[in-house]
């Protein structure tokens, strides 16, 4: 029996030791911290800790985290895929300049970002000064928030598309040109469903950015108490008042209803890929 | 007409892509344009679709003029090299994507679909996603959708590229039996030859954006009138010969040849012959020949091919035998031979044997360039002649050769001249070029150093009696180089107003002679004043711009037109002499011209 123990020799060495390290790593950075953090949460008892995640100021937030996420998210996926389709479909003077723009809010600390927005956004602001005679709120109100949102996931929506946009074929725009079918028809009917697998991605990670984002967000939003509270502000009010246990049920709580969205945009698309990918 | 293209150009940044081209295709016929990468072909494809603008020309499909219309309101069908298929729609809903634009009822659209499937022989496919398909099952997808909306015309652009070998020709039934079927006027795009043959009712082959020549695949394959039609649509092997009063010779050697003009007001030529691998005849020696012998040669290779055995052969040097154009470099000349299994049981050959060859049927290519004559002073004066770009990229895509000759002194007898005579711009040009046309030459290349491979070529004649050799060898030269074509006619001032009709209608006969002649599609226009100056004006509008000039006169090219020769500014010009004596010949006399 020779040929016991040894293996059919793979096309990429390696692979014990990079599934070793996957794991490590994943376990290290990612897993562990979640466990601690259910564990922490499993230090309360059961009334209490439907107490701290229940309680009125608690379900404000919820609505506001994920309700002001969710718009940004929305808002981004419109734009920044009109932004895409500008820097890939178009040769205009700047273009460089304006697709090296796209990536600042990347590095751009959050809090700066946030201190940018209240004070062009206040009501003394550059826009402020002329929204707010029109009514219109923005600094220290949820839309504020959901400014503050859209702007730090902008990005993520514009750079997953930009490829894809630059993929789609033109001879698929030529094939239904020469089919009859008008400019609206040919983007509603063979571009966006082509894109609409990378849409979803950059929605997915713009949605989840702002979800966890908390630098940009306490600036403008006021922390008016039950109006403008987002969850991880909430979080930090439980941790000043060394409440580890009631901290961790609120990231609990962040955590499954993100992982549970997450979940399901994913298996989305997977069934989009299915359908598109197919012995290509 | 069911398609008719009037001289339709497209240029990319200046550089025309598609020259000049004009197309008529009959109803329900099956046209290949045919053409080597970059040819331009798939740019004219586009064009006719309306998915690529032109800048000049007119498209029209039966009878309508489509030029500035819409793609999707010109009714075609397009059928893409990379399939274009809907990817995230099933098959059926790709077949009826040209349907649901036309908001078509849901039976009917059904109903449609299930005739194109059958059509296509894809029955029950419809559930399918282009991803479950194999490549030619998602061609054929691509046809029937191209053809759901009824369209007048279908376009395929390299359909089968993409496709292996046994699969092509699967598909390459499919498509002529549809075709048929349909009575759908189809032009198709390729690069292979052979997909050409099997498929073509005509072909039009490209090169360098220009349409060169159109014709039945049988007639372009035995009579090419271009050397670029008879290397591309097969093999071909190219040899120089000699025109004289009594035919077509090699050195001394006279052959029966096909294609042959008789010869013009009795001045011998250099002519180019066509012979096809499988027209030579073997022997293994002169007598046994039952063909006309050309030459002495040995096997320098032999490969097994199948059906057939392929040699390649050197000829050996012989004062009296045929000279080899060389597909590549001039060293590289060897003559391309196949024979049949049969013929191979006759005389087994093996490397190293020595041969005799014969041409069982050559054809005579109609062109006046046959190949280039390098003069300078000296043997070193004429060798950087030689090099000098333009002539080296010209001598290339005419796969012909350039000779070297010194001509000091420009004194006593030379030995005839052959071929295009070139010379060295600049003040000696004007004497050296008399000189030339003198003892023999019949065109003189006259080079200014580095000029640019030109963009635009003028055409003028002095007089009418050079007019039909002037176009003869501007279209040859403009078969080689991307250039377009412009007749340029120069009225005097002096001539009273009342005389203008006559040069205007010159202009036209021009124009047209040159189309139906000569394959050549050329713009004319037309100028008042003094030749000279005129000539010098249009040629100094542009950068790279060339001159192909007719003369009746030698005197005239060392006088009137030497500051057209000088090195600076510096334009190429080719003269074209014919000698007034040739006024007696009748065939040099165009029918309406005459007056």
């Amino acid at each position: 029996m020779k040929n016991v123990g040894q293996r059919e020799p793979n096309v990429i060495p390696g692979f014990g030791i990079t599934l070793g390290f996957t794991t490590f790593f994943l376990s290290a950075i990612v897993l562990l911290p979640l466990s601690a953090l259910v564990l922490k949460t499993a230090g309360l008892d059961w009334s209490r800790f439907l107490e701290v995640i229940a309680s009125p100021r608690a379900l404000a937030s919820y609505r506001l985290s994920f309700g002001a996420s969710l718009v940004a998210a929305c808002v981004n996926m419109v734009f920044g895929f009109a932004l895409a389709w500008t820097l890939v479909r178009y040769e205009f003077p700047g273009r460089k300049l304006v697709d090296a723009i796209i990536d600042m809010p990347f590095a751009l600390p959050t809090a700066v970002s946030g201190i940018a927005l209240t004070t062009i956004f206040a009501g003394n602001g550059w826009i402020g000064q002329y929204l707010e005679p029109a009514g219109i709120h923005v600094a220290y109100t949820p839309l504020g928030i959901t400014v503050a949102l859209t702007l730090i996931g902008m990005p993520f929506v514009v750079r997953t598309v930009q490829p894809a946009l630059q993929e789609v074929q033109r001879d698929l725009e030529d094939a239904a040109e020469t089919l009859g079918a008008g400019r609206f028809y040919i983007f509603r009917r063979i571009i966006v469903p082509t894109v609409l697998p990378a849409l979803l991605t950059g929605f997915t990670l713009a949605f989840a950015r702002a979800v966890g984002e908390y630098g940009s967000v306490i600036f403008i939003a006021g922390n008016k108490y039950m109006e403008t509270e987002i969850t991880p502000l909430l979080i930090i009010f439980r941790l000043e008042e060394y409440d580890y246990a009631g901290a961790a049920a609120l990231g609990f709580v962040m955590l499954s209803i993100s992982f549970v969205m997450l979940l399901a945009i994913n298996l989305l698309q997977v069934w989009g890929r299915k359908r598109l990918m197919v012995s290509r | 007409m069911s398609i008719a293209l009037d001289q339709v150009t497209k240029r990319y940044q200046d550089q025309p892509v598609v020259n000049d081209v004009s197309i008529e295709v009959g109803e329900g016929e099956f046209f290949v344009l045919l053409g080597p990468s970059g040819s331009g072909k798939s740019t004219l494809l586009r064009a006719i679709a309306g998915l690529t603008g032109i800048d000049h020309g007119r498209i029209s499909l039966h009878g309508r003029d489509v030029t500035h219309v819409r793609a999707r309101d010109r009714g075609v069908g397009l059928v893409f090299q990379n399939y274009a298929l809907f990817r995230h729609m099933t098959v059926a809903d790709n077949i009826e994507f040209a349907l649901r634009v036309r908001r078509m009822k849901a039976a009917d659209r059904r109903e449609r679909r299930k005739e194109l499937l059958k059509l296509v022989a894809l029955e029950g496919m419809d559930e399918r996603l282009p991803g479950q398909l194999s490549g030619g099952q998602q061609q054929r997808v691509a046809v029937a959708r191209a053809l759901a909306h009824k369209p007048q015309v279908l376009l395929l652009d390299e359909p089968f590229g993409a496709l292996d070998a046994k699969i092509r020709e699967e598909l390459r039934r499919t498509i002529r039996a549809v075709q048929r079927e349909l009575g759908i006027t189809t032009v198709l795009v390729t690069h292979d030859q052979e997909e050409a043959f099997a498929l073509a009712d005509t072909i039009g082959v490209m090169n360098h954006g220009r349409l060169l020549e159109v014709g039945q695949p049988h007639d372009l394959y035995a009579q090419p009138a271009t050397r670029f039609v008879a290397t591309f649509l097969g093999a071909a092997n190219l040899l120089l010969a000699r025109q004289t009063s009594d035919g077509i010779r090699f050195g001394a050697t006279p052959v029966d040849a096909e294609g042959a003009e008789p010869l013009q007001a009795g001045r011998e030529h250099e002519v180019v012959a066509v012979l096809r691998p499988e027209e030579v005849e073997i022997a293994s020696n002169r007598d046994d020949l039952r063909s006309n012998y050309i030459a002495r040669a040995s096997v320098e290779e032999i490969v097994f091919t199948g059906a057939l055995e392929r040699l390649r052969v050197r000829l050996l040097d012989e004062p009296s035998a045929a000279q080899l154009l060389g597909s590549s470099s001039e060293g590289d000349a060897r003559l391309e031979i196949t024979r049949t299994q049969h013929d191979r049981r006759g005389l087994p050959l093996a490397q190293g044997a020595q041969i005799a060859i014969g041409a069982r049927r050559l054809h005579v290519l109609p062109t006046p360039l046959s190949s280039f004559l390098a003069c300078g002073a000296t043997e070193v004066d004429a060798a950087a002649l030689a090099r000098e770009p333009l002539l080296e990229s010209l001598s290339t895509r005419m796969k012909t050769r350039v000779g070297l000759r010194a001509i000091d002194g420009l004194t006593g007898t030379p030995k005839p001249f052959a071929g295009v005579a070139a010379i060295a711009a600049g003040p000696d040009a004007a004497p050296t070029v008399e000189w030339l046309l003198r003892h023999g030459a019949a065109e003189v290349l006259v080079l200014p150093r580095n000029a640019p491979s030109p963009t635009r070529v003028f055409i003028h004649w002095t007089d009418e009696i050079a007019r039909r050799a002037t176009l003869a060898v501007a279209a040859s030269l403009l078969r080689h180089v991307s250039a377009e074509a412009v007749y340029l006619g120069i009225v005097p001032e002096s001539r009273p107003g009342s005389g203008r009709p006559a040069p205007m209608r010159a202009l036209l006969d021009a124009r047209s002679e040159a189309q139906q002649t000569h394959g050549l599609e050329m713009r004319t226009e037309l100028a008042i004043g003094e030749t000279v100056t005129e000539l010098t004006r249009n040629l100094s509008t542009g950068s790279a711009q060339m001159l192909v000039l007719g003369i009746t006169d030698i005197t005239q090219a060392s006088s009137a037109y030497r500051s057209l020769l000088a090195a600076q500014p510096g334009w190429p010009v080719l003269i074209v002499y014919r000698p007034t004596e040739a006024r007696a010949a009748p065939d040099l006399v165009a029918p309406g011209t005459a007056a």
